[in-house]
């Protein structure tokens, strides 16, 4: 439930002369549901990466909430990241041998956080995203049930922000729709702000708003909240 | 974190086992060396540790000790027998027995002595009892024959191409305990019977003893029938004489043993020809005699207990002049353990050689296991684990893969030393003392902390990676 703010941000990388990445502003109220599109070189893995605070931002600020993230050191990043962003990658990036309660409880378990509570809210997830047995070993799961259980891993600690990146795209239709549901309801639910890069036309038609990326520059700003809604 | 790094390692657990194996061989390497030197060293220290002074006749330090101590087969020169008689009355002298080899049973060598040295090197007997005929024998704990077994010795040995005495048997009395030296494997016989079974000392040697006055007929007798038995020896390819000659020989010799200078060649096939002038008889049921008159034969060693330190020091000086060569076989071992401290030292750089090399090779393997997990290791930081997490996580999987591989390793060198400890023991009798001392404890610590050093590096390289960069690779 936290809204973003960037001003002037600029991200270039050596050797390039244009930036790969140029947004002058950009207000994305808490609890809206965006899409971000365009093109593979377009800029929106950059963004992604700039507001899920992975990548350094060097030049502009960019505000969650009250904390400007372009002031933070690398470890206090991790931190907020960790606390604040629930990521969902296409790749899932899961840990094989572990089962899926694990694999929702890592990055908690390895940031020192897990207890009690969170065991149980791990539990509660995996019924929430649909899945029945918590101790499956991933490797043995569907493409469709991966990415249910990065969902659920996402929502652990209650992120104000869930930040998607293609999380339809390596799944088949059916999946891929029943994994966009997921999304929508587990962000509404919680009252999460919701930003999903995707190609998806009929996941993108169900979000309030649409951002076109190209060239680094956001070149459309479409409010779908209608069609959505 | 550890439930994850069990499940990474399961994972990749053919490549965990390879770097196990690595480390565990170049570990095993080092400690083997370590220990087997230390071992040898503390083992044949314990055997020479209850002869305090070995006389010989003049010629190598070396070879006196490894024959009189360690019973290596080799052709000694003989120290006159007036030496033993001197040795034996010197007030400063506790006790001097004569030490004479040449002889074998069943690949154990038969060592003529007497029953004070038995009583004071050893701890006692497991069965039986002590000699007290000249036919009689007493075995070491390592030899393998029962009580009452009949021993006929082989002059040399039998790989050697010696061959048995055709008269001569003895007949075991007792057995005794084991002393962890290579006099465990040794048939121990009075040194009498020795030089009677040799043809040496039958006109001589205790005669002086009145009470042994008949004891010299009967041998002459025996002197005589030799000649007979001779016949039997010519199977030996150098066996030049005649039975005529050869007793003829023989019966010439006699008056003067002590001009056999190389009589007790224990082994050397060369010396079977010598052998062949002075085949004896033992009386087997004469009684022992050890008081030693100034005609006793030739002796290749006479192990002495000093009664002080002191008298020690004064008898080899003494003992050191013209034909005779004092030694303490503690210094002869410290000569020797110098070299074979340079063959460690030669062998722990190869072990270090091969350390380093394998730790090289540890080095890249895992530098290029962490560019390819570069995702998954992205992955942990953009969901959220902390730096250290990471840097911990990189850096526990190797440290336990090598230090489970510097465990095992430790153990095969253990082993390794062991069985090579056994053999040489078997081959020797010389028991070694294998085994860990504070020292390995240092050494594993050393390798320890390399080990953690060393898994620092693809640590390292994990903790300074960008999660993006991670995750666009």
């Amino acid at each position: 439930m936290l809204p973003l703010k960037i001003e002037n941000l600029a991200v270039s990388f050596p050797g390039l002369t244009t930036p790969v990445l140029a947004i002058e502003t950009l207000d994305i109220a808490a609890g809206s549901r965006v899409a971000l599109t365009g093109d593979s070189g377009s800029g929106k893995s950059t963004l992604i990466n700039i507001i899920a605070g992975l990548e350094r931002v060097r030049s502009g600020r960019v505000h969650w909430g009250a904390d400007n993230i372009a002031d933070f050191s690398e470890g206090r990043r991790d931190r907020w990241r960790a606390a604040n962003i629930g990521l969902v990658m296409q790749d899932f990036h899961l840990f094989p041998g572990l089962s899926a309660l694990d694999n929702i409880l890592l990055p908690a378990l390895l940031s020192r956080v897990a207890n009690a509570d969170l065991v149980q809210r791990a539990q509660t997830l995996l019924s929430t995203v649909g899945l029945k047995r918590p101790e499956q070993h991933i490797e043995t799961m569907s493409r469709g049930e991966m990415q249910r259980v990065a969902i659920a891993r996402a929502l652990l600690r209650q992120p104000g922000v869930i930040i998607a990146d293609e999380p339809t795209a390596s799944l088949d239709l059916e999946s891929g729709e029943a994994v966009g549901d997921l999304l929508l309801s587990v962000a509404a639910d919680a009252g999460s702000t919701l930003i999903i890069a995707t190609h998806d036309p009929r996941l993108i038609e169900r979000l309030d708003r649409r951002l076109s990326l190209r060239s680094g520059r956001i070149t459309g700003d479409t409010d779908t909240k209608d069609i959505a809604a | 974190m550890i439930g994850f790094i069990l499940a990474d390692l399961r994972r990749l657990w053919l490549g965990g086992a390879v770097v196990v194996l690595l480390v565990a061989l170049a570990t095993a390497l080092g400690v083997a060396v370590t220990l087997q030197e230390r071992s040898l060293r503390l083992g044949s220290a314990r055997a020479a540790d209850k002869f305090d002074l070995v006389v010989g006749a003049a010629g190598s330090e070396t070879q006196l000790v490894l024959s009189s101590i360690f019973l290596q087969p080799a052709p000694l020169p003989l120290v006159d027998g007036s030496v033993l008689t001197k040795l034996a009355a010197d007030p400063r002298v506790d006790w001097a027995a004569p030490v004479g080899f040449g002889d074998s049973f069943a690949g154990y060598p038969i060592i003529g002595t007497t029953t004070k040295l038995v009583a004071n090197t050893t701890t006692g007997f497991a069965e039986g009892k002590m000699f007290a005929l000249e036919g009689e024998a007493v075995l070491g704990a390592a030899v393998d024959l029962p009580l009452g077994a009949e021993i006929k010795p082989m002059h040399g040995t039998a790989e050697t191409g010696g061959h048995t005495h055709a008269g001569p048997a003895y007949k075991v009395t007792g057995k005794l305990q084991p002393t962890g030296t290579p006099w465990d494997r040794a048939i121990l016989v009075p040194i009498q019977a020795v030089w009677h079974v040799h043809g040496l000392g039958e006109d001589h040697g205790h005669h002086d003893d009145d009470e042994d006055a008949h004891e010299g007929e009967h041998h002459e007798g025996d002197g005589h029938d030799h000649a007979h038995d001779g016949e039997d020896h010519h199977e030996d390819g150098d066996a030049h004489a005649e039975g005529q000659a050869d007793h003829a020989r023989t019966v010439a010799e006699k008056p003067a043993p002590q001009s056999q200078k190389y009589a007790f060649a224990l082994g050397a096939a060369s010396s079977a020809h010598v052998e062949e002038d002075h085949h004896g008889r033992i009386d087997p049921d004469a009684p022992i005699v050890e008081t030693f008159g100034p005609s006793t034969p030739g002796l290749p060693a006479i192990l002495v207990k000093p009664k002080t330190i002191a008298d020690a020091y004064r008898l080899r000086q003494e003992y050191r002049t013209g034909s005779t060569l004092g030694v303490f076989p503690g210094e002869v071992l410290t000569r020797l353990y110098a070299t074979l401290g340079d063959a460690k030292m030669v062998l722990s750089a190869v072990a270090a050689g091969s350390q380093g090399l394998v730790a090289a090779a540890l080095v890249l393997v895992t530098v290029i296991h962490v560019g390819q997990r570069r995702r998954q290791i992205g992955a942990l930081r953009a969901f959220g684990a902390p730096r250290a997490s990471v840097f911990t996580i990189v850096w526990l999987e190797l440290f336990l893969l090598v230090a489970l591989g510097i465990g095992i390793g430790f153990l095969l060198g253990l082993g390794a030393a062991q069985i090579g400890a056994q053999l040489f023991t078997a081959k020797s009798g010389v028991i070694l003392p294998v085994g860990f001392t504070r020292e390995d404890m240092r050494l594993a610590l050393i390798f320890l902390g390399f080990a953690a050093i060393l898994a620092a590096v693809p640590a390292l390289l994990a903790y300074r990676q960008s999660p993006a960069t991670a995750l666009r690779a």
